[in-house]
């Protein structure tokens, strides 16, 4: 083997962008880009290594903006809008498409690759159906290391839920659901607004890019959460096995 | 012995050449950005450390040539905490063996510096003992290492006062990887010098030839070789797995170089074969002043903001 360029932390940021989502909601969500530009810009050791990629989906899934360096100097942020159902199916297929080609090219260039981290937030129940979206997140996130079957580069899966979100379903999204690397999930707090709790989540997101990337940095063991007590107001966590949000 | 002080050997020399930054590759935002922040936990240990020094051999048949540098890395300057790399080199009382170490503190232990040093000096103290009685090819590296782990596990538990603190609690601390090796002061009859290596976690030992084709030869298995994703994960003193590695014996030509180093540097050096191995490869020809040396091992190169340490050994007289 060569040398490597760089070694690069590459995060997601998958946005629900069904009607529902018109209006105070998406343009919170809009926010959480140029919020999280502003903090990398603050911290030139994550902005050498930090990748951001942002996908939308509703009835179809697109690629926002591609993996990149948010610092690059003409980099163009682009303004999502509302548009349709919220298909869960086609933003698992999408991202698991998306993931391989992007670390199969850095690695052609020969960046060294950090498994890639997915904050996914939705504010509704998925629409298609069930058994297809399992499927397609089967397909992103399974991968057995003795028979190496499966998805070998699968991302670490955060779900966000606000507003008319399925904490079940979404609990469900938490990948790894066990294991020492546990993934959690952020619900908005009831009586909040989806706005709001959208504001607190890129917050959340901020501050796990942030302290992964610091983690990472230092040789740790990958992506930090913020701890449950040190939440904005508004949202709480919940692991896989947790049940007091039913 | 009369009343005068014996003095060392010198000889004329060129002035210091004048030390300027080094990149290789794109240098990346921090290198010029970051501005470095003490650590007010440990304020009196230094964020570079170097040394250079010639070992005279018992013949003008050569001795070795050492240069030594540790710094600690962007991130932790960013972060205002402390070096957790180090080194340390010694030669046995004969006169016979240069011993060096090379040890990379794990960083989520907060005092994983304090193994480092402790894994460097005295793995090197007992190395060094051990030799007054055996070859280098039958060292005991369970003992050198089990005795260096108990040290750590006494330090520490002294230190932070955590007289009841299991090894896992000790190793959540303190922790370091360890690199040895054993280089003849003397080169035997065919010109060259045995090395014994023996190497716990991703700290790495290499022969670098700038004049052949292949200048970079790992003494170990290269960290995530084959690998789908990166991963950081390292064996480290206190924890020493059951079934050590096995030692490395490799021989050191006059023409050769033996390069020990942290992931700092090993990291970016990958296989050798790109332009850090290349830039080094030039670098390392002859042994730099130690200034520069330190300067070369700092290199700027985007996102590897790790703490850096190299020892590099050069047989001399170089080859005219």
């Amino acid at each position: 083997m060569g040398e490597e360029k760089a070694k690069l932390l590459p995060f997601y940021l998958v946005i629900d962008v069904s009607w529902s989502m018109d209006g105070p909601s998406i343009d919170a969500a809009n926010d959480i880009v140029p919020s999280l530009l502003e903090a990398l810009e603050q911290n030139p050791i994550l902005s050498d290594k930090v990748r951001f990629g942002l996908v939308d989906f509703s009835d179809d899934a697109r690629v926002q903006l591609p993996l990149c360096d948010l610092l690059e100097p003409n980099l163009f942020v682009p303004t999502l809008s509302t548009r349709g159902g919220t298909s869960y199916g086609v933003a698992f297929r999408l991202l698991r498409k998306q993931v391989e080609l992007d670390v199969m090219q850095l690695k052609a260039d020969n960046y060294s690759v950090h498994r890639p981290v997915v904050f996914f937030l939705s504010d509704g129940a998925p629409t298609d159906e069930e058994h297809d979206w399992r499927s397609a997140f089967a397909e992103l996130t399974q991968y057995d290391r003795q028979s190496k079957v499966g998805f070998p580069m699968y991302p670490n899966v955060i779900p966000f839920g606000v507003d008319n979100a399925d904490p079940v379903i979404l609990q469900s999204l938490i990948h790894p659901a066990t294991g020492n690397k546990q993934m959690r999930m952020f619900l908005m707090d009831k009586g909040n607004t989806p706005a709001e709790a959208i504001k607190a989540m890129a917050e959340i997101l901020i501050s796990s890019v942030l302290s992964s990337g610091m983690s990472m940095a230092n040789g740790g063991p990958g992506v930090v959460l913020p701890d449950p007590g040190q939440l904005p107001a508004g949202v709480s966590s919940f692991t896989a096995d947790d049940e007091d949000f039913l | 012995m009369s009343g005068t002080v014996s003095g060392g050997r010198h000889a004329l020399r060129d002035p210091r050449p004048e030390v300027e930054p080094v990149a290789i590759g794109d240098p990346g935002r921090a290198a010029r950005a970051v501005i470095p922040q003490p650590d007010r936990r440990f304020p009196f240990r230094p964020a570079i450390v170097l040394d250079g020094v010639r070992i005279e051999g018992s013949s003008d048949a050569g001795g070795l040539e050492v240069r030594a540098a540790s710094r600690r890395g962007l991130s932790h300057q960013y972060y205002g905490t402390t070096r957790q790399d180090e080194f340390g080199f010694l030669v046995t009382q004969d006169r016979r063996w240069l011993v060096v170490s090379v040890a990379d503190g794990v960083s989520a232990g907060e005092y994983s510096h304090r193994a480092a040093e402790i894994v460097t000096r005295e793995g090197c103290t007992r190395i060094a003992g051990l030799l007054t009685g055996v070859a280098p090819a039958a060292l005991d590296w369970n003992a050198v290492l089990g005795e260096v782990s108990a040290v750590v596990v006494g330090q520490v538990r002294a230190e932070l006062d955590l007289p009841g603190a299991d090894l896992r609690q000790v190793a959540d601390r303190a922790a370091a990887t360890a690199l040895f090796a054993v280089v003849a002061v003397d080169p035997d009859d065919g010109g060259g010098r045995t090395v014994h290596v023996m190497s716990l976690g991703d700290t790495s030992a290499w022969l670098l030839h700038s004049e052949r084709e292949t200048r970079w030869t790992p003494l170990q298995a290269v960290k995530n070789a084959g690998a789908a994703v990166a991963s950081s994960a390292t064996a480290a003193v206190p924890l020493i797995p059951r079934e050590l590695p096995p030692p490395v014996a490799a021989r050191l030509d006059q023409d050769g170089v033996l390069v020990l180093m942290t992931d700092g540097v090993g990291d970016a050096l990958g296989g050798g074969t790109g332009e850090v191995g290349d830039h080094l490869a030039r670098a390392w020809q002859r042994p730099p002043d130690p200034l520069n040396f330190a300067a070369q091992v700092g290199f700027a190169r985007r996102s590897y903001d790790d703490d850096r340490t190299v020892v590099a050994v050069w047989p001399t007289p170089a080859p005219s």
